[in-house]
């Protein structure tokens, strides 16, 4: 809870810097693209809130994402209606997470090993296939899914809107979602308990794969191409994101409103420093610090409180 | 643990077995050191990895330490004058200080280590950059360093060796490392001092990545923020291919050496066998999986029990295990079988004296190149030439050395690379020309001392000049303008800029360069950056997006904003621009025939390889392009050309 707060607090102080300096990022046309332009960090860290919280990571969803926009591109050129472009792309998305998820579970492969294999397997097997080349000439019914831009975003930030309400509802409500927890939390006692640890490992990376899927749909159909190699550090931010919104990277903590904190604050720093004016040279180094800070806050205050024998 | 240093020692041996019959001068003693003196850096942190790995912890920082001590190092030697053993001296201590911050979190305030160094990771990073700007590289080193890192690296490599093995299997520091590794809590009530132990080991990585910095800088003549992309995974790959186990407590230093080794002669092999850089990435995942599949196959308990029992090595295992190696010895004889196959039917002169060109883009991955490589092929096509298209997937500076490398042990006809580091490629380049294989360069050139010709389609500072005289003209001489680049220690882009603000300052006092943004050759943050410019800079009037994805990125980014005061303009492919152009959001591109240069290029190589190529001749014949003037030592394609919208449907790439 202490982390969510000062992730909170953190993202609080940096828009009041830019309400005072550089009033014009408030401007609707801003907000709306900066939250537009956070739509796919969300929906991919949506699925790594379950993934870490089931005490597990997967550092392969920014390859994951490149080959699944590149199939959403391939499927609209040979004419699939967009409604199955999606669905296919998931699809996709969810074979790829079983892949990892049946190395995990079954196999007994370290998660952090299986999804590296991954990662590199899939980025180098998609260059290989395209040799670069992007995806043109793509149907008019693939930019904005053919509702026109004003429409088409609209059903972007709805979409995405819609998927964090239920899934963030499911979390706290529904059985399946305490399993992940538990079995993050302490998955010999899980599995004593009579959870199957084994289908909830797979569960949690078919349905990180599922939202790696969905966001590069819901990115790819802002554009009118598909670019050969997107969503190159993907995974970081989405592991940045949820940490910094308070996910104990161990397992079994972690809320679904922390990693949208954690989005937001992440995501609002690169057009922050734009407004105020800072070299874009400094952009890693600052959102480094800024998630070493989040994370020595707390063990700070949290180890302050334990000595001095209160609870925390 | 046993079984699976046997099991990486079959692969190691079925490996060389492979690769000494279908690649060129594989086994041979000069090839064997090669791979030893690439594989120092990497072998130092997967050293000191190893020790942290077994602790239970991880470091993901190490590369990103690199980068910053190399930066450090070249600032105090180049800028404050120190020598360059003082400025290695006082790298080490920024590699221990950023050591002791890892310590700090994770000993002390006990920490994940993987968040942890994921700070870390981007934190150092981030500050090398923020040193140099991204841009600013050192080089020029003195002789005496860079002789050091031909060679003199495997000794310091050997001294690592000693230190790691003795420390982690014969101290008693070492037998508490596996004790913290196999249970934190337990270590500590037996008396271990888990904090100042886990201090030593990310300490010890620090000084690792430190070294290993110096030893990159002698090694390719260079040092730059970028020093070490990419370095921390393929050092944890080694680590756990070689049988350490990431949950800690178990794990040998020969282990790690054999994960290294594998990994060293599967990439090296591959590169001469001609095999894209592409398969030995995927193969390297498979690797991994695999060993660690089959060992915990094999170390499956029998009864339901929480411990990990290991068992005795049964035959029907041994068998699944031979055919395992076998099926992957067979995958890798078999892809090589077909590439051979399809190469062949490309070339028309029967096997024999066949002329091999080497030819090397920046990244293999970018459209740009990829068009260049259409041209490439029919010249080979056309001439009978073998052609090797092979170079490094990501901007790699080191990667390049890598492949050169690779090119001189085959023995190649000539070679011909575009030059993503200047200081660093030229070491090896020369070493090609000693060794009498013609060198040139095209798109971009290394020193000239390096390279017999470079293939030039048009100078930085025709590029500089062109695009900013475009952006003028569309301004109507006044305004504001902003510059979306690619990244932003790309060097190229850095000497296009360069030039367009010489421009601007000598002939356009009433136009203003409001912002460069980077986009990362990425083009949805092109896009991005470019929504936030105009906003931010409401005067800017036209975007120029000098590398292949920013323009697209920037006029969509234009054409959605529903401003029609602002146009995009830049340095990009004319089929990416050409919905653009169309649409009235682009007005003109410039660039020049890709596929021509490439095609050039391969026609120059090839007589330089036969010798109607050399100093002091004035035009060769290329094919389909006539007659090519030469002057001094630059095969000059002509001049940039600007695509609008009259023109850009003739064009195909």
């Amino acid at each position: 809870m202490t982390r969510e707060r000062s992730a909170l607090a953190a993202w609080i102080v940096l828009l009041a810097l830019l309400a005072v300096l550089a009033p014009a990022f408030f401007a609707f046309g801003n907000l709306r693209d900066v939250v537009l332009s956070m739509v796919p960090v969300l929906v991919v860290a949506i699925g790594m809130t379950f993934v870490i919280v089931s005490g597990q990571i997967d550092i392969s969803i920014g390859s994951q994402f490149a080959v699944c926009s590149i199939a959403a591109g391939l499927m609209a050129v040979a004419g699939l209606p967009m409604v199955f472009v999606a669905l296919g792309t998931c699809v996709l998305g969810i074979a790829f997470g079983l892949i990892n998820g049946a190395l995990v579970s079954w196999l007994g492969v370290p998660s952090i090993v299986a999804t590296l294999a991954m990662m590199v397997a899939a980025r180098e097997g998609l260059r290989l296939g395209t040799g670069g080349a992007w995806v043109q000439n793509l149907p008019s019914t693939f930019q904005w899914l053919g509702l026109g831009q004003g429409a088409g975003q609209f059903v972007i930030l709805l979409v995405a809107a819609v998927l964090f309400g239920v899934v963030a509802w499911a979390a706290r409500n529904v059985a399946g979602a305490r399993a992940v927890y538990a079995t993050g939390s302490d998955a010999e006692a899980a599995r004593l308990s009579g959870i199957d640890t084994r289908m909830v490992t797979l569960a949690v990376f078919a349905g990180m794969g599922a939202m790696a899927g969905l966001a590069a749909v819901l990115n790819a159909i802002r554009f009118s191409d598909v670019q050969s190699n997107a969503g190159v550090g993907l995974e970081l931010k989405a592991i940045a994101a949820v940490v910094v919104g308070g996910a104990s990277i161990t397992g079994g903590r972690g809320t679904l409103v922390g990693t949208l904190i954690g989005v937001a604050l992440l995501g609002s720093i690169g057009p922050a420093l734009t407004f105020l004016g800072i070299s874009p040279y400094w952009e890693k180094a600052i959102q480094g610090g800024i998630i070493l800070t989040a994370v020595m806050g707390e063990a700070i205050a949290a180890r302050r409180s334990r000595l001095s024998g209160r609870h925390a | 643990m046993r079984r699976q240093s046997f099991l990486l020692g079959g692969l190691l041996l079925a490996e060389i077995i492979i690769f000494s019959l279908i690649g060129t001068n594989f086994l041979t003693a000069a090839n064997g050191f090669e791979m030893a003196r690439s594989s120092v850096e990497l072998g130092l942190l997967a050293l000191s990895l190893t020790a942290v790995i077994v602790t239970g912890g991880i470091d993901l920082s190490v590369g990103s330490m690199m980068g910053l001590c190399a930066v450090v190092f070249g600032f105090l030697w180049k800028d404050f004058g120190f020598s360059v053993w003082a400025a290695a001296a006082v790298a080490i201590v920024i590699g221990l200080a950023g050591g002791a911050l890892n310590a700090l979190a994770i000993a002390w305030l006990e920490l994940p280590p993987l968040i942890v160094t994921l700070g870390t990771y981007s934190l150092f990073r981030g500050l090398a950059e923020g040193l140099t700007g991204g841009v600013q590289y050192f080089s020029g080193f003195p002789a005496a360093f860079l002789d050091f890192g031909s060679g003199g690296q495997i000794a310091v490599f050997g001294v690592a060796i000693l230190f790691f093995g003795v420390l982690l299997h014969t101290t008693t520091i070492g037998r508490g490392l596996y004790a913290i590794g196999c249970s934190q809590s337990g270590a500590r009530y037996a008396g271990i001092p888990v904090a100042r132990r886990l201090s030593l080991v990310y300490l010890l990585s620090g000084l690792s990545a430190a070294i290993a910095a110096v030893v990159y800088v002698a090694h390719i003549g260079q040092a730059k923020s970028d020093a070490g992309t990419g370095y921390e995974l393929m050092a944890i790959t080694a680590v756990v291919l070689g049988g350490t186990s990431i949950f800690g407590g178990r794990g040998t230093i020969g282990g790690t050496l054999l994960g290294l080794a594998t990994i060293a002669v599967l990439q090296n092999g591959l590169r001469l066998a001609a095999l894209p850089s592409e398969v030995s990435g995927i193969l390297t995942g498979v690797l991994l999986i695999g060993s660690i599949a089959i060992d915990r196959l094999m170390a499956r308990p029998r009864k339901a029990s929480v411990t990990n029992e290991e068992l005795d090595v049964k035959n029907s295992q041994v068998a699944v295990l031979s055919a395992v190696i076998l099926a992957g010895a067979l995958i890798v004889a078999g892809s090589n079988w077909w590439l051979v196959r399809s190469v062949r039917v490309v070339g028309a002169k029967p096997a024999g004296a066949k002329i091999t060109i080497g030819m090397m883009p920046k990244t293999k991955g970018d459209p740009y190149f990829v068009s260049c490589k259409l041209g490439a092929e029919e010249a080979a096509r056309e001439l009978g030439v073998d052609l090797i298209w092979d170079g490094p997937t990501e901007m790699d500076p080191a990667k390049q050395n890598e492949v050169v490398e690779g090119w001189i042990t085959k023995g190649v006809s000539a070679i011909a690379v575009s030059v993503s580091n200047e200081a660093s490629i030229s070491t090896v380049l020369r070493k090609a020309r000693a060794r009498g294989i013609p060198v040139l360069t095209w798109d971009a050139d290394a020193a000239p001392d390096a390279r017999d010709f470079f293939v030039n389609q048009a100078t930085p500072q025709g590029i500089g000049y062109t695009l900013m005289d475009e952006t003028a003209r569309i301004l109507g001489g006044k305004g504001e303008f902003a510059i979306v680049t690619g990244t932003l220690s790309a060097a190229n882009q850095n000497e296009w800029i360069k030039y367009i603000k010489q421009r601007l300052a000598e002939k356009y006092p009433e136009i203003h360069l409001a912002v460069i943004r980077p986009s990362d050759d990425d083009r949805d943050k092109a896009f991005a950056e470019t929504q936030t410019i105009l906003k931010v800079y409401p005067k800017v009037r036209v975007v120029m997006g000098i590398a292949t994805p920013a323009v697209p990125g920037a006029a969509e980014a234009v054409k959605q904003s529903g401003r029609k005061d602002v146009k995009v303009t830049g340095l990009t492919l004319p089929s990416l621009a050409k919905p653009y152009v169309h649409g009235g959001t682009v007005e003109s591109i410039v660039l020049w025939d890709t596929g021509n240069l490439g095609y050039l290029t391969v026609y120059a190589a090839d007589a330089a390889a036969k010798g109607t190529l050399k100093a002091g001749v004035k035009e060769i014949v290329a094919g389909r392009l006539g007659k090519i003037e030469i002057a001094g030592q630059q095969v000059l394609l002509g001049a940039p050309f600007i695509f609008n919208a009259s023109n850009i449907d003739r064009f195909n790439f």
